[in-house]
């Protein structure tokens, strides 16, 4: 088995259909999908972008959300295992990560794993079947840097404090929408995952405690994973954002607020150029 | 009743209960066991390695999930065993962290050699019907065979490991049961496993010769072994 292993090889069924971020952005069934950037979407008697109940769209835009959670936990699960074996236990420098941390891997591994168990039950409670949204494989491309320090920032720390603000979402859409079963899943699933950016953030400070030029190369990725899972600013603190930045849980997992603040801009920045985006492209078909 | 006078009520007992039944003897000093302890620890880090490396190149969902289950349980046990070292004297746990030999270096990079989708069956074979069952045999006669009483420790870990073990080995049955479903792929499972076997055979068990103790018995029924290094308690 290589040490290493590309993301154009992770493999699947048939039932899967892959994508790139932008195919999959383009989805309108999807939360912050579509080209609409408007505070309301045309297809909304909404007052915002959030995914509640009231939306006339709510059924398809959760379920599309939710299948975008379970092929993100398929490849967090993947990411996770892939970590635990490509790295030798050592002291953290070079191709080595310490023991323990190939413990928390694995952990993770196992935690991901129920977060497809749990994902693939709630889709299949939802009426959703299995590859009937396409799946983005950029979470995994954030898993396979050749440096550790980068996968941690990369996923534990953007990937995972996304999954807290999604997850957030998700348990209170359970809540309005008196679907305890959605909510009591989501809420367990929150508690690992402010244990993963928790164990993201711990190490990295721990690995790179002697070598502040690695660390901030792992910040730079991180913020780099944040603005792009952003979704274009469908993540923020704004009202046109579809989801909130779970700020009481990200302190929890480790996040400062000066952290949280950052990404907050990011998101304004990543929402700010999908709308100059979208102007250009309907000025240029109204020149057409 | 109410004349005779109550027998009077002692505390003094035996140190050990009439159902007690452990006893001291065991077939393994500390540093036999602190060797034993490093091999299962190389050998657990190894299978977890490869579990968790195996999850992104399996197509079944099912079996992708169970991979990340179980490369836990590996990575727990193998915790386990490092943090068992330091109490048996090894105060550098990775010194004894080792292979039992080069057979079983072999073993373990025949065991992770395939990656291809199409070779779940390969991959599941190597881990539940070759080296979990080989840690089951290990870990049993550890488990039968040290002091029930200075080495409690040991056998806690053991028991509770070995009931992963056992609920691991069956997972992976089951599902090579449900994955092997014609001639060819019957051949294909029975092959590799008989490749992978033979290098197990010669590497004599997870902690080499003498994993499972001294079966064969000669000259007046003393059983011997090729080269166990056992001690005496």
């Amino acid at each position: 088995m290589r040490q290493f292993f590309p993301v154009e090889d992770l493999a699947r069924d048939e039932r899967f259909v892959q994508t790139n971020m932008a195919e999959r952005m383009a989805d309108t069934r999807v939360p912050g999908g579509g080209s609409q950037t408007s505070s309301k979407k045309a297809s909304s008697r909404s007052s915002t972008n959030r995914l509640t109940p009231d939306r006339h769209d709510a059924s398809d835009r959760a379920r599309g959300l939710m299948h975008g959670i379970m092929v993100g936990e398929i490849q967090a699960l993947e990411g996770a295992g892939r970590t635990a074996h490509d790295f030798d236990a050592g002291d953290g420098s070079g191709d080595t990560i310490p023991f323990a941390l190939k413990l928390d891997m694995a952990r993770q591994a196992w935690d991901e794993a129920r977060h497809v168990e749990i994902s693939a039950k709630l889709s299949a409670w939802m009426g959703t079947e299995i590859g009937e949204f396409q799946e983005n494989t950029v979470l995994f491309e954030a898993a396979c840097s050749n440096d550790p320090v980068l996968r941690l920032a990369g996923v534990n720390r953007a990937l995972e404090g996304l999954a807290i603000d999604v997850f957030t979402q998700m348990k209170e859409f359970g809540d309005l929408a008196g679907d305890p079963y959605l909510e009591f899943c989501e809420d367990w699933m929150l508690a690992d995952e402010v244990t993963h950016v928790k164990m993201g953030s711990d190490w990295l400070r721990k690995v790179t405690e002697n070598d502040p030029e690695r660390r901030s190369r792992a910040l730079e990725f991180q913020q780099v994973v944040d603005k792009l899972f952003s979704f274009g600013g469908a993540r923020g603190d704004t009202a046109e954002s579809s989801f909130q930045l779970a700020r009481r849980f990200r302190e929890l997992a480790g996040f400062t607020d000066d952290e949280v603040d950052t990404i907050a801009e990011l998101d304004e920045q990543a929402l700010a150029e999908r709308k100059a985006a979208v102007r250009a492209m309907n000025a240029a078909s109204a020149a057409n | 009743m109410g004349d005779a006078p109550a027998p009077e009520r002692t505390t003094a007992r035996a140190p050990f209960a009439p159902w007690d039944r452990r006893d001291l003897p065991g077939m393994f000093d500390v540093a036999e066991t602190a060797r034993r302890v490093g091999n299962y620890k190389w050998a657990e880090m190894k299978l977890f390695e490869a579990l968790g490396g195996w999850i992104a190149t399996v197509p079944e969902l099912d079996v992708k999930m169970r991979l990340g289950t179980h490369c836990y349980h590996h990575a727990w046990h193998a915790e386990l065993w490092h943090k068992r070292l330091p109490e048996l004297r090894e105060m550098k746990p990775e010194r004894l962290t080792q292979p039992a030999n080069e057979a079983m270096v072999r073993f373990m990079d025949a065991m992770t050699e395939p990656e291809a989708p199409e070779l779940t069956i390969e991959k599941l074979v190597g881990a539940y019907r070759v080296l979990i069952p080989r840690f089951i045999a290990a870990y049993t006669y550890h488990r039968n065979n040290t002091s029930e009483i200075t080495d409690a420790p040991t056998i806690r870990s053991l028991t509770f490991i070995l009931q992963d073990e056992i609920d691991d080995w069956r997972d992976g049955e089951m599902m090579l049961q449900s994955l092997i479903s014609t001639e060819h792929d019957v051949e294909r499972a029975a092959a590799h496993q008989a490749r992978l076997e033979a290098i197990m055979v010669e590497a004599g068990g997870i902690a080499g010769p003498g994993t499972i103790g001294p079966t064969t018995v000669m000259n007046g029924g003393s059983p011997t072994t090729d080269s166990t290094t056992e001690g005496d308690a």
